[in-house]
């Protein structure tokens, strides 16, 4: 599960306003009061999912082939630093990790605009796990149900009574690895559209900077060893990355070469 | 997907619907030469009505949103705004979300319980509809799908010729009522031609629809 808010932080350890890295997109239910009975119900993005095939032209840097063969080879660049490390999980006992401030529930309408023929899912995403557990992991779990949806999901959410928040376009790449949980990072350039629904004139939210999130699914018997596995992830990407709970400043990498032997070692220090 | 008809019974004005009625016209389909019972089929669709504290102000929120569970597609579900005239395909996950969303609620739910039969190219349901937990007989459908076929307009002439063979052997049994077809107005869904689960559900919406309308007016 996507969580909506995430701090970005530049390589100069710049910390963007908390709002608006929590700019996302918000389809609320209709009548507000009578019907709604969280208040950030859902959120539209345009579209949702990266294609990890995918080269993103602003990344400038170019690193040799990651350590692992899990990874896709990719151009890093100075990276946006996610705060908060996501996971999602599927029904029947959803549950998702999650670095971040508790949030209410909300619902997004993705599209994914790699395909030939553009595809929506519809995406809930539950309020933050809470309590002592919750505390003390050092991910947060959130609850996330999606469904596959036809094309006039949209339509029928407005004729449903929802209207649109906000929309966001994300580009970027994804990976996948098997460390314990199945963990996918994506990391992806947020850009707002200035007019609804014209993606080809999206300007970045934070011009530079990349998203970047760690999810892993879970159910309600695993998160624990799930958000495990996250945490020990998250660690062995310190060297490029810092992830942490929300509201905590990110570190930051100094030097790309550094960022480069990580990825080249095999995550116990070795260099391949 | 193969081209599907679904027709409902009209009762006579002042006869009702009744078991003995779905019992005749089960023995009709029967009759038919080469016709085998082929298992039993189930749907269910749920009528949906928003979740409004109060439910005295009046709203603009629809009043005929519909949900529609197919047997043949499990792991799918169909919502239908029938006022305009739009039809969502979702995975059947599209529940869990709608339950957390909590802005719509189930009113009613209806459960079409039908007996299946092969007869070469074509495969009839005799289908009975009742109330979800309940047994009382609500109404009598009939479906009628010629296999060789997707394209909805080249089975028409063919489906028309086997409707004319159905109500000559119908007529037989001289029931108290007749098969009529809501026209489902497939176009305005902006459905194509080749046929799918979503045009199932539509004419199953059409059909309860029209059985409604019926029922209202006998009362």
């Amino acid at each position: 599960m996507i969580h909506p808010g995430f701090h970005c932080h530049k390589s100069e350890a710049h910390k963007s306003p908390k709002k608006k890295s929590e700019a996302q997109s918000h389809l609320t239910p209709a009548g507000a009061g009578p019907l709604c009975r969280h208040r950030a119900a859902a959120v539209c993005l345009f579209p949702a999912p990266c294609v990890s095939s995918r080269r993103p032209s602003s990344l400038p840097l170019s690193l040799p082939s990651c350590v692992s063969r899990d990874l896709i080879s990719s151009q890093l660049s100075h990276l946006a630093f996610l705060v908060r490390v996501i996971s999602t999980t599927t029904p029947p006992s959803p549950c998702t990790l999650s670095l971040c401030c508790p949030v209410a529930s909300e619902v997004r309408l993705l599209c994914d605009l790699e395909q030939a023929e553009p595809s929506w899912t519809v995406r809930h995403i539950g309020g933050a796990m809470r309590g002592a557990g919750a505390e003390q992991i050092s991910v947060l779990v959130r609850t996330m149900v999606e469904s596959k949806a036809s094309k006039n999901v949209l339509r029928m959410f407005y004729l449903l009574g929802y209207k649109l928040d906000h929309e966001l376009l994300r580009v970027g790449f994804s990976f996948h690895f098997s460390r314990g949980a199945q963990i996918t990072v994506t990391v992806s350039s947020i850009n707002k559209m200035l007019k609804l629904h014209a993606t080809d004139e999206a300007v970045p939210v934070t011009p530079g900077i990349q998203l970047v999130e760690v999810t892993a699914p879970a159910t309600a018997e695993t998160y624990a060893e799930v958000a495990s596995a996250v945490s020990f992830f998250c660690e062995y990407l310190a060297p490029l990355l810092h992830l942490s709970k929300p509201g905590i400043s990110t570190g930051v990498v100094p030097t790309a070469a550094a960022a480069a032997a990580s990825l080249m070692s095999d995550g116990g220090g070795t260099t391949l | 997907m193969t081209v599907k008809w679904i027709l409902h019974w009209t009762p006579t004005p002042g006869s009702v619907v009744n078991s003995q009625i779905l019992s005749e016209i089960s023995q009709c389909v029967e009759s038919f030469v080469n016709a085998v019972k082929d298992g039993r089929w189930k749907a269910t669709l749920t009528f949906y009505r928003p979740n409004l504290r109060d439910q005295s102000i009046p709203s603009e929120f629809p009043r005929d949103f519909l949900g529609i569970s197919l047997l043949e597609q499990p792991n799918k579900y169909y919502f239908i705004i029938r006022g305009n005239k739009i039809i969502l395909e979702a995975d059947s996950t599209i529940l869990t979300i709608m339950e957390k969303l909590q802005s719509y609620k189930s009113k009613v739910a209806l459960n079409f319980e039908g007996v299946q039969y092969k007869m070469g190219d074509f495969q009839m349901k005799v289908v009975k509809v009742v109330p979800n937990q309940a047994e009382s007989l609500r109404g009598i459908l009939i479906e009628i799908e010629y296999l060789p076929l997707s394209s909805i307009e080249k089975a028409k002439p063919i489906m028309e010729e086997f409707l004319e063979v159905w109500r000559e052997v119908m007529s037989k049994k001289s029931l108290p009522g007749h098969f009529t077809q809501t026209e489902p107005h497939f176009a305005e869904y902006k459905l194509p031609d080749n046929y799918t689960s979503q045009h199932t559900a539509i004419q199953y919406a059409a059909a309860l629809a029209q059985l409604i309308q019926s029922a209202q007016l006998r009362g």
